[in-house]
């Protein structure tokens, strides 16, 4: 039952995966161990990805699906005790840009990794993002970027982070298509990458870390 | 230091050519929002000011910063909207132009772009849909608007030395669909629906020849610019790009090359997994402009004495680097990439809207001077 789901989700047999939980849910199976089979698939994809053998495109459509499969389970899973979250994170597109596709891809997969997202969208002030840090505490918050003109908000969201002492506490990562190391350095960020699966496997490293310090 | 021995267009028919011109020329794409903040200008102000504010925001800083050596023609609001793209309005706040990206094609389209073409269904369909019945009104003004402010543009830069690379950006039936489709969406028809999305690709290239030639016909340009952002490697397995990419590009470039036309491809995002496929291309047929994400190094080796490269300051250099960083980046593309010719000195897509002018200067005077400080 777990291969058939984990392989739907690398082939991305959309239809097939989507029956697939219809009919265990029918037959009265938990929903958070159908969950945890969809995630499973998820983390296949990912490790394909990383290995080279999936690209991003059909880790996209395979996020596609999960979001779909999460949407099916949904209304059984409120009956249900909720999972323990992997850790929790922030995402937003910062003011002024509105490009979110790798921002997405990324609040998708961490979810199927077990992270608790908090995705604040597009647009996203800076203040909103520090309100929603000290409300929940992140592990770690996101910002992508696909235009220069959020650099500016990006530096400072940093600086209101520091400020309220909470910057320690949590990884701040950059990611998109006009970030590289230079704009890692000038936010004092911790982790910069263009590779969303890149971006998943540095917050499970982080939070196994943090486990074992 | 020697003295310039070319016009810009001989220097950058020497580099297309892939000979060694007396410097690298210099081709920065520009972006009239960035432009604007260079030449103290509200973008904001401007954007719907009609198609020549834009020019004409484009020649001052041309002539600020000295001049360079190819130019293109801007994109405005109204350049996406005629091409039935949902934009932002720039604002203070966001003075980029943005597409907004939504499903406004249908999968049932596919078949009226595949017995139609795009551009019928840009005016027939696809406009109303983005922008309403009244914006239809609007087209012939805008066309008859770009077309006036196009000629006199080409005619100004002209008078200052400069030469037109490229007629306007053309873009890849692949990228137009999945800008009209959005990009999850269009996912799923490439691996849903590949014959619809095929069909349709195939008359859209047809159209974009005819088209293309038209263009270049009129106004003899250089090259002919084609867009392309998302067919690459960091998006698509090479079975996608080698169905849905590839065979229609070569198509296109043979085409144009048929004629003695160049194909100055702008591929965003990273190519390092397609670029041995542009060695099928007949020697000095095509540029390919990169953005900072491929490894241009890379690309050279497979490219060498091949096809011209077009380079590829990263937006994050040219807006957060240091002058001496531009400067040691531009010598390292010019010692390296247009050792043999073949280069011209370029931004990473666009001038991004935060460039520091230090670094813009930086990056024309090391392109304008570091060669010819040279013993010859």
């Amino acid at each position: 039952m777990l291969e058939q789901l984990s392989s739907g989700f690398v082939e991305l047999r959309r239809e097939e995966v989507l029956e697939t939980i219809k009919m265990r849910i029918e037959k009265g199976e938990a929903p958070l161990s159908i969950l945890d089979d969809a995630r499973q698939g998820m983390i296949l994809v990912g490790d394909q990805f990383q290995e080279g053998i999936l690209f991003l495109a059909e880790m996209m459509l395979a996020s596609e699906i999960f979001k779909e499969s999460v949407a099916i389970l949904k209304p059984y899973m409120d009956q249900s005790r909720p999972s323990k979250s992997k850790g929790k994170i922030i995402l937003a597109t910062l003011k002024g840009d509105i490009h979110d596709l790798g921002k997405n891809i990324l609040s998708t997969l961490l979810e199927g990794q077990g992270f608790q997202v908090f995705d604040l969208g597009v647009d996203v002030e800076p203040t909103v993002v520090l309100e929603k840090a000290k409300e929940i505490e992140p592990d770690f918050i996101g910002f992508s970027a696909l235009i220069t003109t959020v650099f500016k908000y990006m530096r400072d969201a940093a600086d209101l982070l520091e400020k309220e002492g909470l910057r320690d506490k949590i990884k701040l990562m950059v990611g998109g298509g006009v970030t590289n190391n230079t704009l890692k350095e000038h936010l004092n960020a911790d982790f910069q990458t263009t590779d969303a699966m890149a971006g998943v496997a540095y917050c499970l490293k982080m939070m196994e870390e943090r486990q074992h310090a | 230091m020697r003295s310039e021995t070319m016009t810009s267009k001989e220097r950058l028919e020497c580099a297309v050519n892939l000979e060694k011109p007396d410097r690298v020329p210099i081709s920065p794409l520009m972006n009239t929002s960035a432009a604007a903040k260079l030449v103290g200008k509200k973008y904001w102000e401007i954007a719907d000011k009609g198609y020549y504010a834009h020019i004409e925001t484009e020649i001052e800083l041309f002539e600020k910063f000295g001049g360079w050596d190819g130019v293109a023609l801007p994109l405005s609001p109204d350049i996406y909207r005629l091409g039935g793209l949902k934009v932002t309005t720039p604002t203070e706040q966001s003075p980029e132009i943005q597409i907004l990206e939504e499903e406004f094609a249908k999968p049932e389209d596919y078949e009226i772009i595949a017995e139609k073409g795009m551009n019928d269904f840009i005016v027939n369909h696809l406009i109303e849909r983005v922008y309403g019945k009244e914006f239809l009104g609007q087209l012939g003004h805008i066309y008859q608007d770009a077309s006036r402010s196009s000629k006199k543009g080409k005619d100004e830069y002209t008078k200052r030395g400069a030469y037109f690379t490229f007629p306007t950006l053309l873009t890849h039936p692949f990228f137009k669909l999945s800008l009209t489709r959005s990009m999850v969406k269009f996912t799923e028809d490439l691996y849903y629906r590949p014959e619809m999305v095929e069909n349709a690709i195939q008359t859209m290239t047809d159209e974009l020849i005819a088209m293309g030639k038209m263009l270049y016909k009129k106004d003899n340009f250089l090259t002919m610019g084609l867009v392309e952002e998302r067919a690459g490697g960091f998006f698509y397995p090479m079975r996608i790009f080698e169905r849905f990419w590839w065979p229609f590009t070569k198509q296109i470039a043979e085409a144009f090359w048929a004629d003695g036309i160049k194909i100055w491809f702008h591929l965003d995002t990273n190519w390092d997994k397609n670029i041995k496929y542009f060695k099928e291309l007949p020697r000095g047929s095509a540029i390919i402009d990169l953005d900072g994400t491929t490894n241009i190094f890379a690309a050279k080796e497979q490219l060498r004495d091949h096809l011209c490269i077009s380079s590829d300051i990263h937006p994050a250099l040219m807006s957060l680097g240091k002058p001496e960083e531009m400067e040691a980046y531009c010598k390292r593309l010019i010692d390296e990439i247009g050792d043999d010719g073949g280069l011209i000195l370029c931004t990473g897509c666009c001038l991004p809207v935060a460039t520091k002018a230090e670094n813009f200067r930086a990056m024309l005077n090391t392109g304008k001077t570091y060669q010819l400080s040279k013993p010859a």
